[in-house]
This record gives structure tokens, C-alpha cells and sequence, in this order.
């Protein structure tokens, strides 16, 4: 007897536990139902010598709002969708210097800009609203990479979804209403957890080189040429900041260069007496760091071998001015530690090594500018633009590496087995487009920079690839991309309303069965307590 | 707030069976037991009907209504009337007159039905920040449900348990209980054949509920009045 009541007693419990693991399990079921989920791109978050700069939260969690706010409203729990046309700078950048408070912004880009569209650039009408479009893009991006917002920001591309909740959004708050818990509207959600620092970012410099013909007995180092363009870029969205023309030009001509002289070097007969030198770096906007610890790398014999260095920057988006830019080299390399390099070839020039850089800009860009970001996408460089310029610097090194100085002969004319190759040139073009490039989120062995290597390795003799860390005044933070899930929510008051209809259908239901199964009286006497009884009891 | 909106849409769809058993004369008479064993049977009926399904009906490429799919769906669809059967005259149930013995019956299958299909969904769906009006158009069809089980069984019970039935009314009775047989394949019909709404067919259940109810209600008492 015991013992069966034991073991009945087991089973219970058994069951009773599994049935209590049944309801944890079925209460962690993942809600993963928005009706729409969007790619979000985050704002910048960095520190420049220990001062904060960018978006300073990720995670998002709050109702949407819209253009124009409603006076007197309390926006810190609001997200506010702006799309790009309706941008007005100015009123930006005041609500941002005064510190008002705020749920988060979400930017909505124009889908034309977008890695993912493939409209070629037309001439025309079409030129100048894109122009206009890139000058706009780069002056919101200038401010938003230099204020502190305590908020999250966000970049999205337009499409159909995120357009009509923005229509709706827009609807509801032109009622007066602005969204929150009681009134219902849209929540956006992005769960993700806190930024964090990146610790020791690294700087990858490949260089290639390609050896000159030294004459039989001849004992004297060859005079070396050097190329250089920077690969990464920096801007308002990393994981959007593709720099197709900043340097994403630069490094094509580079590459192709770097083929049509490997073709030329091949052959004995063809070789110059010069070496070659390409070095494609990192650190670019960060004052050229890169190229600074490049230069460190080499060894006196190299250092000193080097003729000249020609720097490319940003060459894929002119039309008849390309600009070539120099300077002296400092009297004394101990009097002017300089903190701000404009131009990449100053670098060169703190080593004592004569460089220029050859570049659309005419003047310098500030600290953080053209660096490759928002603005820099595929439609705003051409391919032409980029093979004129290949054509140019190869004619030169050309005649000054066979001595063809004063001769009219074209070494690289088009049709002939070294022509420029415009499809090579469109390729790579297109692949910098889609490679978001900014430094401390390239890892050491990122699939793109062991392209480069692969690439400058087939047309090189000798590759070497140099990993550095990026100087200390520079601190970054993850969290690049994140997925916006975009809920359309009821309001408190509607559940509640919700709720009393139902008990009203509830009670009213009961009532009906009762009177018509047990008839009315049955119903009256249920909520009287029989007085009689008390009588007889009394 | 969304756990409310479960709550809600959770007293919608099982509320009505609760206030259906505590309002009638059945919490008077204790039938929560059979009640029990019908939704007892209906799990057998549901598996049953699963295992058939899966063997005979192909996978659907296309949401549009196929016919022959259909008919084999509706065929497929009177194993519930079957098991109706088996719970109205084969379960042994206590001394419960035939009036009370229908409605328990019914209002077992129904709640079994409304918990197997409605509540898990409910459950995974209604508790997420997305606001949808689906689950408050659930509950209400899980309503409409009820009604046309009642009636459903009440019919049932004439045909197999009434011996004496006036003549002219029989094929009326087996008539109305092959519509509610159908009721399924009608509403996907209507779904998928004409391309309805879901809020449609939904207004177009209740309405067909309440019609067939009353239907059922005057036939009951008609074939009552020759042994009363």
C-alpha cells in the first residue's frame, strides 16, 4: 500500500516538474514578429584625444515621431524619422548644440545612393540634383561627425515600408497627438547591447615591389619611384562609407599602374633602371598614420634610394583640373613636429623624401573631410575620370624612367597591348563601391585587404604586408549595423476599452442563457439574498 | 501592454464556453464530466483526422481553391461527425437528460477545439508589441464555433438518440446536419475560392451560426412536443 503511494506519489512530482519545465520553455518563445525589419546603419561614436564625439547610445526603443515637432513637446521618448530632402541644416545643428533631449534619429538616405542601385551617372539635369544631393549629404555629414549627441542616430535607405509608416507617422501627428504609450502609433526597436571600445585597432600597409634592370657590375642601388594611395576611409555611417572616390579612385589607378608597368617590367628588353615601389596604406584621414609608420619601416638604404613618391588622392570626379601639390621639406625635422597633415605626401616629406600628390581637390581637405564617407558612392566618380588620370601618371613615369623627355611617343596609346584597361578599371571600381573601408573595422586578415595583397602580388615580384596599431589619440566603438524592428502598437486606452466590451458581451451573454434556459427569475435571485429566510430564522 | 491584449483576446475565445456552462442548467446537473470526455473524444477525432490528412491530401502549391482537394478535405470532415457519434451514444454517461446530454457534449467538443487550434497561436502571437486585429477575429470565429457545435450535436442527438421523430421533418434534420457538417469546407471555399477577407468570412460564420441555431432550436422543440 505504502509503497504503490510512494511511486504515485514519484509520478506526480515528475509530472508536475515537467509540466513546470513545459511552461518556462513556453513562456521564453521568441517574439520575433514585427511587420517590418529594416537595416539601420549607426552613426559614428569615437573619441579624439579623450573627447567624445558621435552617437553616444545604440539601443533603441521608443515611439516614432516626425517632422515638425509640435511645440512644447516632450521628445525624449520619441524617435523622430527624417528623411533626407526635408534635412534642414540648420535647425539641425541648433537643436544639437543645445542639447535638447531626445528619443533617437533615424536619417532616411535616398535609395539612389545606395551600394544596391545600380543607376549608371548621366549627364545633364541629373548631374546637377546629384550634385546637390552630394554637397548636402557631406555638410550633414561634417556636422554630425563633429558634435557630441548623447543619442542614438541612425541611416536607413528609403523604400516602400519605411515610407508609409513614415506617411502614417505623419498622419497621426498632424491630428495634434504626438505617439506614446496611451494613443497607440509605431515603436521602433533596435535591442542591442552597449558599445563597446575596439580595443587596439590595426593599420595594414601592403606595398609591392617591382625591380628595376641592373646592369651587369653595376654596384650602385637602383633610384626607386614610389606610388602610394590610402585604401580606408572614415565617415558619418562606417558601414556605409565606401569612399569611391576617396580613395577608392586612388587605389584603382594604382592597380592599374601597377599591371601596365608589370607587363612592361616582364620582359628584360622592357625593364627600366628604375624600381618600382607601390604602397597602398591605411590611417588616411587619421593624419596619414599610416604612411607615417610606413615610412618608419624602411630601412636608411631604401629610405634614401628614393627618387620621388607620386601620392594619388581622390582623382575619379574631374572633368579638366587635376591638381598636383607640393612642399618644401622641412629646414629642421626637430623644429615642427607637425600634428595636421593635409596631404599624404608631407608625410614624405618629414623623411626628407621629395613627394607631391596628384588630386582633384585644390586645396587641402580639414581633419576628417573627404574622407571617403556618406557622400562618396558610386555615382559620384566615373571610370573615365580615373583612366584619364592612370594614362597620365604612367606617360609621365614613362618618360622619365626611359628618358623619353621632349619625345612625342605614346607608350600607353589606347588600342595597343598597353592600353588602360577601362574594364579593369570599372571592376575594381565597383568593388570599392561595395567595401565599406573604415580602418579600425578592417580586421588584420579582412577578406579585402588579402585581396590587395593577391592583387598587387600578381603584379608585383615581391609583396609585403605590415600590420601596425592605430595611433592612441584615436578611440573607436563597435556596433556599425543593427537590424530596426518597426511594431505597430495599440494604445493602453484601446486594450482597456477592449476589455470592458468584452466583459459587457460577457455578462450580457450570461444573463441571455440564464433567462432563456432557467428563465428570469433565476437571474434576479442570484443577486438577492433571499430575505425570507432571515424572517424564519428571527 | 501586450500580455493584456492576450488576456483579452483569451477571455474572447474560452470565456463564452466557461459562461455557457455556469449560466445554463448544466453546472446545476454536474456534466463537467462528460463534457471532459467529449473533448476526450475530440482529441481522438482530431489525430485520427490528422493521420488521414496526411496520407491522402497533397501539399498545395497555390493558395486558390482546388475542388477535388476539397472533397476529400469535406470526406475527410465526417470522421468529426463520426466521432460526434461515438461521444453521443457510446460514452456511458450519467443520468442526464437528453436536452443537457447534447449541450455538454457539444460545448466538450467545442472548448477541445478552440484550445487545439486557437490557443497556441494565441499564445506565440497575441503576446508580441505588434497590434493585429487576427486575434480578436479568432475568438470571435472560436464563438461562432461553439454555436454551430451545439447546434451540431443537438441534431446529432435527434438523429441517434430520438426514436420517434415526425416523418416530414427527418430529411430537414439530416439536412441541416450535413450544412453543419460541411461548415469547414464552405468557409475555405469562401476563403479561398472567392477570395474573401478574413473579418468577411468571419461575420459570415456568426451569422450562419445564429441562423443554424435557431434552425436547430425550432427543430428540437418541434420533435419534443409528441413525447411531452
Amino acid at each position: 500500500m505504502a509503497g504503490s503511494k510512494g511511486r504515485e506519489g514519484e509520478m506526480l512530482e515528475s509530472i508536475y516538474s515537467v509540466l513546470a519545465l513545459v511552461f518556462i520553455l513556453v513562456a521564453c518563445v521568441e517574439l520575433g514578429d514585427a511587420a517590418t525589419v529594416v537595416d539601420v546603419y549607426r552613426l559614428i561614436q569615437y573619441d579624439l584625444a579623450g573627447v567624445p564625439f558621435g552617437s553616444r547610445l545604440a539601443s533603441l526603443n521608443h515611439h516614432a515621431g516626425s517632422l515638425p515637432f509640435a511645440p512644447g513637446a516632450d521628445l525624449s521618448r520619441t524617435v523622430v524619422i527624417i528623411p533626407f530632402r526635408e534635412v534642414n541644416i540648420t535647425f539641425l545643428r541648433d537643436y544639437i548644440m543645445q542639447r535638447q533631449p531626445l528619443g533617437g534619429l533615424l536619417l532616411l538616405l535616398p535609395q539612389n545612393i545606395s551600394s544596391e542601385s545600380r543607376e549608371e551617372a548621366e549627364e545633364g539635369d541629373r548631374n546637377n540634383g546629384k550634385e546637390l544631393i552630394r554637397s548636402e549629404l557631406a555638410e550633414l555629414e561634417k556636422l554630425l561627425v563633429h558634435v557630441n549627441i548623447p543619442y542614438p542616430v541612425y541611416f536607413a535607405f528609403e523604400d516602400d515600408k519605411i515610407t508609409a509608416v513614415l506617411a502614417d507617422v505623419k498622419t497621426n501627428d498632424a491630428t495634434g497627438q504626438p505617439a506614446t504609450a496611451t494613443t497607440g502609433g509605431y515603436k521602433l526597436v533596435v535591442s542591442t547591447p552597449e558599445p563597446k571600445k575596439l580595443a587596439s585597432p590595426t593599420i595594414t600597409n601592403i606595398q609591392g615591389w617591382l625591380p628595376g634592370l641592373k646592369a651587369d657590375g653595376d654596384v650602385n642601388q637602383l633610384p626607386t619611384i614610389a606610388i602610394v594611395a590610402s585604401y580606408d576611409t572614415f565617415g558619418a555611417a562606417p558601414a556605409l562609407s565606401v569612399g569611391s572616390d576617396s580613395n577608392g579612385s586612388g587605389v584603382v589607378a594604382l592597380l592599374e599602374i601597377a599591371r601596365l608597368f608589370s607587363l612592361l617590367y616582364s620582359n628584360p628588353k622592357t625593364r627600366g633602371r628604375y624600381n618600382l615601389l607601390f604602397g597602398l596604406t591605411s590611417g588616411g584621414p587619421y593624419n596619414y598614420n599610416g604612411t607615417f609608420k610606413w615610412l618608419q619601416s624602411f630601412d636608411q638604404r631604401l629610405r634614401e634610394s628614393i627618387d620621388y613618391a607620386i601620392c594619388l588622392n581622390s582623382i575619379g570626379s574631374w572633368d579638366d583640373e587635376l591638381w598636383i601639390h607640393v612642399s618644401k621639406p622641412p629646414e629642421n625635422a626637430y623644429i615642427k613636429q607637425v600634428f595636421e597633415v593635409a596631404w599624404e605626401h608631407e608625410q614624405f616629406s618629414k623623411s626628407r623624401v621629395t613627394a607631391v600628390t596628384l588630386s582633384e581637390l585644390s586645396v587641402a581637405p580639414e581633419l576628417l573631410e573627404s574622407t571617403g564617407g556618406l557622400s562618396d558612392s558610386r555615382h559620384f566618380v566615373n571610370g573615365i575620370a580615373v583612366s584619364r588620370s592612370v594614362k597620365l601618371v604612367a606617360e609621365s613615369l614613362a618618360r622619365h624612367i626611359y628618358g623619353h623627355q621632349g619625345k612625342n611617343i605614346q607608350i600607353f596609346a589606347d588600342g595597343s597591348s598597353l592600353a588602360v584597361n577601362p574594364f579593369y578599371i570599372q571592376s575594381w571600381l565597383d568593388l570599392m563601391s561595395q567595401t565599406p573601408r573604415v580602418a579600425p573595422f578592417l580586421p588584420k586578415n579582412d577578406p579585402f585587404i588579402l585581396a590587395l595583397k593577391k592583387e598587387l602580388a600578381d603584379h608585383t615580384a615581391e609583396v609585403n604586408v605590415q600590420h601596425e596599431a592605430l595611433d592612441g589619440i584615436f578611440t573607436f566603438y563597435d556596433l556599425t549595423k543593427a537590424s530596426l524592428n518597426i511594431y505597430q502598437v495599440a494604445s493602453v486606452t484601446f486594450d482597456l476599452l477592449l476589455l470592458l466590451v468584452l466583459g459587457s458581451y460577457l455578462i450580457i451573454l450570461f444573463s441571455f442563457l440564464v433567462i432563456t434556459t432557467r428563465g428570469l427569475d433565476d437571474l434576479i435571485s442570484l443577486f438577492r439574498r433571499p430575505p425570507s429566510r432571515k424572517v424564519k430564522m428571527a | 501592454m501586450t500580455v493584456f491584449h492576450f488576456f483579452n483576446c483569451a477571455i474572447l475565445t474560452f470565456g463564452p464556453h466557461a459562461v455557457y456552462y455556469s449560466a445554463t442548467p448544466l453546472s446545476e446537473y454536474d456534466t463537467f464530466g462528460t463534457s471532459v470526455k467529449a473533448a476526450i473524444v475530440y482529441l481522438g477525432t482530431a489525430l485520427v483526422k490528422l493521420v488521414c490528412l496526411a496520407t491522402f491530401l497533397k501539399v498545395p502549391e497555390n493558395d486558390s481553391f482546388d475542388p477535388y482537394q476539397e472533397l476529400l478535405k469535406a470526406l475527410i470532415g465526417f470522421i468529426d461527425v463520426a466521432g460526434l457519434y461515438f461521444a453521443l451514444t457510446q460514452l456511458t454517461h450519467r443520468n442526464i437528460s437528453q436536452n443537457h446530454k447534447f449541450q455538454a457534449v457539444g460545448l466538450g467538443w467545442a472548448f477541445a477545439d478552440s484550445v487545439l487550434h486557437r490557443l497556441a497561436p494565441l499564445w506565440v502571437g497575441a503576446r508580441g508589441l505588434e497590434f493585429t486585429w487576427e486575434y480578436i477575429l479568432q475568438g470571435l470565429e472560436a464563438n461562432a464555433n461553439l454555436v454551430l457545435t451545439v447546434s451540431l450535436a443537438a441534431l446529432g442527438s435527434l438523429m441517434w438518440l430520438r426514436k420517434n421523430k415526425p416523418r416530414t421533418l427527418v430529411p430537414i434534420i439530416y439536412a441541416c446536419a450535413g450544412i453543419l457538417a460541411t461548415m469547414p469546407s464552405i468557409t475555405s471555399y469562401l476563403r479561398r475560392g472567392l477570395g474573401w477577407h478574413f473579418p468577411k468570412v468571419v461575420g459570415f460564420e456568426l451569422f450562419a451560426s445564429l441562423a443554424m441555431a435557431f434552425i436547430s432550436w425550432q427543430l428540437f422543440s418541434a420533435c419534443q412536443k409528441p413525447s411531452a
